[in-house]
């Protein structure tokens, strides 16, 4: 034997050594402490060991609607303080993308002024688009809108990693996908509706004073009208949509600058809605669970009823302490998720950032995970938009184990009978193929080891069809040899231009396959990567043991028979 | 070794109108009876629940019958293993409901029979159209980049025959789909592609020896040319063929139900991929060969 082949010989060990090791923990599945040097082990994806798969998305044509609302609160207290009066008009979301809200200027003359304040202080988050008699048009900026955008889906992110990790789920993965998408993935979670309930937590939580100055008729008036008109709350459709009609309907009646909102009773038992209380309220506020500093969980000692204390920042706390102050004997509505919570009438001035959240009736145990469920999702931050489900996929454990299982049965008995076949047609030869066949999965297993790459059901499909693409590559190269050796070419020289003029065919399949795969990693999703992925390292390991370990098993085979003869 | 001595040219005419009937056959199913989404690309949900013994199979069905009118049954895998498929349409926040909602029933109905909730997929309307514009746009750009890829490596007219027969193979196996009334998955697209993979595979192969042909000899007819190369690596072809072919259709069998479309798909891929190679590939080859030699 040459140099030249010590040295691949050399090559092909030192890899064929680190692979077995890396296998290892796999195979006989070790656990952590195990004192071998290896610790990782291969991942298995969420269809084989069971868990959850979330895709949320965000509307963001809500979330413009709510920022343009709260502006012009701001709008309103600030051209105050210059000085200006002004009321808020209308919203105006026919073009849903980039809604515009109206500002009333109480004095027409005020107006050119009221622009000027405008554009000092809200040049950035808005954008002037009209003017009329006295109403000044706004909508957002629209860098600002691309700022929300940016900022929605990181800081989701970082509030559903922070409820997940509370929950102690191992190895969650939480990412973004596409501009207005996120990708929760919790393999091995157990009690997956816990789960559901915590992310799905919007948990928007907005404080906004009632006007006390509509006449409850007024209230039973819409509702009864309501009926008439056949609005009715169905279950199972959205409840924003109801929402949304009942505004429609009492527009006329509502002053600017507020609108109707409803307390949801639920019936404990069936969990479904027994009565909805209504309430007009103001339609922006700027103290919103951005402002708070701490929720907690407190319970009541007189009537032993749970509740959720929460702090403000010292910006909130200034607000809340004002907006109590000026409002005393008004009731101030609790809001959380466009649903009014409670709405608790203001007995005095509360300075110093402190408030309560009382939960109404019910169980004490029910109350008490509702206090804690509340009080976990204000404190890891309320999510800063909401987020819909548009995707999810539970597996149960179950049914990964089965799948694992009966695909390795399946692929063992396949390999088998594939190996006999070759052994059978290509007898000594034969026997070298499989020796490379078998080298190429281990390599591909080493190879899903040291990328941590997860495998998953599909990734078994890409491994099964590897191995089929891998004995094609040892055909192309026997049935060369064979050509030549039909040609009455000399054995030893027969291998070599077997071997020479086999390899560009097997790059060039091999390397088309690989562009697929690539195209399928980059527009794949979910069970396609996992597929793309483990393809891509097949065809890798495929060129490198059916060419060259092939050629090193080759090589020896000609010198022990001196290039005589050869069996194949 | 035994020669093989065939003379394939010959054979396609024959060749081309079958695989046109194929062709025209699939699309126009595609077009009037149209493929039978699952929830991947449609939106919707679906669970699939496997019960320890046996169930009155009318009970489950009148349940969700009286219950979820949006509901089907289905039964799947062998007839003893009591494995049933449950799928649900409606809007997002409805599904999530109603999945709930169902599966309470079933623990509670059929508590005796001991249900396993399997597995639990629910696809909103809008990453049901998501999946289905990036699943399509992996198959658009595979095909697009194996043709680059090809023109670079061998030359311009060897790419549309490559990409004709890739065609054929995905439009003949989703028109096979329609027939056996299969769910068409995003697993189904990843089989596409692993179709794909494996049948530009075998193309590249034949196209490889006609250009060693090409460049040996330069005074051969293209159609002499064409004849040896699929010839000569005739045996090559049938080998792979079989041995992939035993992978795919043991999978196919015994894989259990999660991946028994897919490598339904797959062994389909493997037939079919293997006609296209000796008999769709090369046609077009010499279609545009003499598309070429006109225009000079």
């Amino acid at each position: 034997m040459n140099r030249s082949w010590w040295y691949r010989f050399s090559f092909m060990l030192f890899l064929f050594v680190i692979s077995v090791m890396a296998v290892i923990p796999t195979a006989f599945n070790f656990n952590e402490s195990s004192s071998f040097p290896v610790k990782s082990k291969i991942n298995l994806g969420l269809d084989l060991q069971g868990g959850l798969y979330m895709v949320l998305g965000i509307d963001f044509k809500k979330v413009y609607k709510d920022e343009v609302k709260n502006y012009m609160k701001k709008i309103e207290a600030t051209l105050s303080d210059e000085g200006v009066m002004s009321s808020i008009g209308r919203l105006n979301a026919t073009e849903a993308e980039d809604p515009r809200h109206s500002i009333i200027i109480s004095n027409p003359a005020d107006i050119p002024k009221a622009k000027e304040i405008i554009k000092e202080f809200f040049s950035f988050p808005l954008r002037l688009t009209g003017e009329k008699g006295s109403e000044i048009e706004l909508a957002l900026g629209r860098e600002f809108k691309k700022d929300i955008e940016d900022n929605a889906v990181k800081k989701s992110i970082e509030v559903i990693r922070n409820r997940i990790d509370e929950f102690g789920v191992t190895e969650p993965e939480i990412v973004s996908q596409g501009s207005d998408r996120v990708v929760i993935q919790l393999p091995g979670v157990k009690d997956i509706e816990r789960a559901k309930e915590l992310i799905g937590k919007t948990a928007k939580l907005e404080f906004k004073m009632v006007n006390d100055d509509i006449n409850p008729t007024l209230l039973n008036k819409w509702m009864t009208e309501s009926k008439a008109a056949g609005i009715e709350y169905v279950r199972g459709q959205a409840f924003s949509v109801y929402v949304d009609k009942m505004n429609e309907l009492a527009r006329k009646d509502i002053p600017n600058g507020f609108e109707l909102v409803f307390q949801k009773s639920l019936n404990k038992a069936t969990n479904e809605v027994e009565q909805l209380t209504p309430f007009v309220v103001e339609s922006g506020t700027n103290l919103t669970g951005d402002s708070l500093q701490d929720a907690t969980v407190r319970v009541d000692q007189q009537n032993n009823q749970p509740y959720v204390s929460i702090t403000f920042k010292a910006q909130g706390a200034k607000i809340f302490e004002k907006l109590t102050g000026d409002n005393v004997g008004k009731r101030m509505a609790i809001i959380l998720d466009g649903n009014v919570y409670s709405a608790p009438v203001i007995q005095t001035k509360i300075g110093g950032g402190n408030a309560q959240i009382t939960l109404g009736a019910g169980n004490y145990n029910d109350l008490l995970k509702e206090a804690r469920d509340l009080s976990l999702v204000l404190r890891a931050g309320a999510l800063p938009v909401e987020l819909e489900f548009q995707e999810q996929r539970i597996v149960g454990p179950s049914l990964g184990k089965d799948s694992i299982e009966r695909s390795r049965l399946a692929g063992i008995i396949g390999a088998f009978i594939v190996f006999l076949f070759i052994l059978f047609y290509y007898k000594v030869s034969g026997v070298l193929a499989i020796t490379t066949l078998a080298m190429n999965v281990l390599f591909v297993l080493a190879c899903l080891v040291g990328l941590e790459a997860t495998l998953t059901l599909p990734g078994i499909a890409g491994i099964a069809l590897t191995v089929g693409m891998a004995i094609d590559a040892n055909i192309i190269i026997y049935e060369r040899i064979k050509e030549e050796l039909a040609f009455g070419t000399p054995v030893r020289e027969a291998v070599e231009t077997g071997f020479s003029k086999a390899f560009w065919t097997i790059l060039d399949a091999n390397l088309t396959t690989a562009v697929a795969g690539l195209m399928l990693l980059n527009f794949g999703t979910g069970p396609i990567r996992g597929f793309a992925v483990t393809l891509i390292i097949g065809i890798i390991c495929t060129v490198y043991t059916a060419y060259f370990v092939g050629k090193i098993f080759f090589e020896y085979y000609m010198d022990k028979t001196h290039g005589k003869s050869i069996s194949i | 070794m035994k020669k093989y001595n065939i003379n394939f040219v010959s054979k396609f005419p024959i060749s081309i109108i079958v695989s046109l009937v194929l062709v025209l056959g699939s699309l126009t199913l595609f077009l009037t009876k149209g493929l039978n989404y699952g929830v991947d690309f449609k939106g919707g949900a679906e669970i699939q629940v496997k019960f320890e013994s046996k169930i009155d199979m009318g009970m489950l069905r009148s349940q969700l019958k009286d219950n979820f009118d949006s509901s089907s049954l289905q039964s799947i895998g062998d007839t003893d293993s009591n494995e049933f498929l449950i799928k649900v349409s409606g809007s997002e926040k409805n599904l999530n409901k109603v999945t709930d909602q169902i599966t309470k029933m079933l623990t509670a109905k059929f508590a005796a029979n001991n249900p396993d909730i399997q597995k639990t997929d629910i696809v909103g309307p809008k990453a049901g159209a998501e999946l289905r514009k990036s699943g399509f746009q992996a198959l658009i750009w595979a095909l697009l980049m194996i043709m680059i890829y090809i023109a670079l490596r061998f030359d311009y007219k060897y790419s549309p025959g490559a990409i004709v027969a890739l065609i054929h193979d995905v439009v003949i196996i989703v028109g096979i789909f329609i027939v056996f009334d299969k769910e068409f998955s995003l697993q189904i697209v990843g089989a596409l592609l692993a179709v794909i993979g494996y049948s530009v595979n075998d193309t590249v192969v034949v196209f490889d020896r006609v250009r060693e042909h090409e460049e040996k000899d330069v005074k051969r007819s293209l159609k002499d040319q064409i004849n040896s190369a699929l010839n000569e690596t005739l045996s090559r072809t049938i080998l792979t063929s079989i041995t992939t072919l035993i992978v795919a259709v043991i999978m196919f069998s015994m894989g259990g139900g999660v991946i028994h479309d897919f490598f339904f798909a797959i062994s389909l891929g493997v037939v079919i991929g293997t006609y296209s190679s000796l008999f769709v590939a090369a046609p077009t080859i010499m279609f545009f060969d003499k598309f070429k030699g006109a225009k000079a």
